[in-house]
């Protein structure tokens, strides 16, 4: 993503922002600023790990995924609004790609914690499918509610929350104010969670545990991994579509 | 030949994008369009949409976090 030292296109000259000894002496600041940076995140990892026995882990995953995403571009406010607004589903599909991995492991985790076999997946063993790793929550009404609510805020926003704290970090001020406003959204989305309950209309009680509804592994492993197939193809015919290769 | 530039400093993610199209609509063969901007997405979906429509797009970065996406009205 750098500077093009042949340009193709004619366009009219600009003066130069800077002078190169101005870049150099900002190279320099930057180089020595990411080095103290680096030190201090070192640094913190270990007083988080004196407070956590996992603290040092999670912190290094977690500036890893940062690092990932930034670095990826990878956004999933635009792999849901991309093929609308371009066309263009390559995001579209690293999302579901990405969501396929995340599936196997969290098969692997909840294989591990639950048992292999079809007895284990009895209604009286996943009683509480709150036990099971993997935020397995209530479906209905306010899951489609807060999606939609959450994508028009998310597109207003420009990120989502990782996106958003992506972009927090490089420095795009407008996203200060918009975590601001996540932090009270949230809070206020908590807020009206019981009386959403009571209603009876905007919240349903009852959460679906594929392998559960289907009594085994390998179906629900077929049904979670053909309807993303499924995705991805239609993804993939989308984009190829809207390219005009088709 | 005319040179258009569209100011997007400040505009998050799709706004450059959907300006740059509009503006694109209105501009003949052969045009060049200069997209300031400051949101680093906008970066990587519109040159991949002008690209994608057969423009010809050039990036330059014209300082810490901030960009010029340099689309020529191909067709």
């Amino acid at each position: 993503m750098s500077e093009n030292a042949t340009s193709s296109i004619r366009r009219s000259a600009r003066a130069p922002r800077e002078t190169p000894e101005q870049r150099a002496k900002k190279r320099r600041i930057q180089l020595s600023l990411g080095a103290a940076l680096i030190v201090g995140v070192v640094l913190l990892g270990f007083y988080i790990q004196s407070q956590n026995p996992r603290g040092a882990v999670i912190w290094a995953v977690g500036l890893s995924f940062g690092y990932v995403l930034q670095r990826s571009r990878f956004c999933f406010t635009a792999a849901m609004r991309d093929p609308v607004l371009t066309g263009s589903t390559a995001l579209t599909k690293a999302l579901i790609m990405a969501m396929a991995l995340a599936s196997i492991a969290y098969l692997a985790i909840q294989m591990k914690s639950i048992g292999l076999l079809p007895a284990d997946l009895n209604a009286e063993n996943l009683d509480d499918l709150s036990t099971i790793p993997g935020n397995i929550r209530d479906v209905g009404v306010h899951t489609a509610l807060g999606g939609f609510i959450f994508g028009i805020g998310a597109v207003v926003a420009g990120g989502c929350a990782s996106g958003t704290f992506m972009r927090m970090g490089e420095g795009f001020v407008q996203q200060w104010i918009a975590v601001v406003f996540f932090i009270i959204g949230s809070v206020a989305g908590m807020a009206m969670l019981p009386p959403m309950k009571a209603s009876g209309i905007l919240y349903q009680e009852g959460a679906i545990y594929l392998p559960q509804l289907f009594g085994g592994w390998l179906p629900a492993i077929a049904v979670q991994f053909g309807m993303l197939f499924i995705l991805y193809v239609l993804a993939d015919w989308y984009g190829k579509k809207k390219a005009g290769e088709i | 030949m005319a040179e258009r530039t569209l100011d997007c400093l400040g505009e998050a993610c799709p706004i450059p994008l959907v300006k740059a199209q509009k503006a694109m609509d209105e501009m003949a063969v052969g045009d060049v369009l200069i997209v300031n901007i400051d949101h680093s997405c906008a970066m990587k979906n519109l040159p991949d949409w002008a690209r994608s429509a057969g423009h010809n797009v050039e990036i330059e970065e014209v300082g810490e976090g901030e960009w010029d996406i340099i689309i020529e009205k191909a067709k």
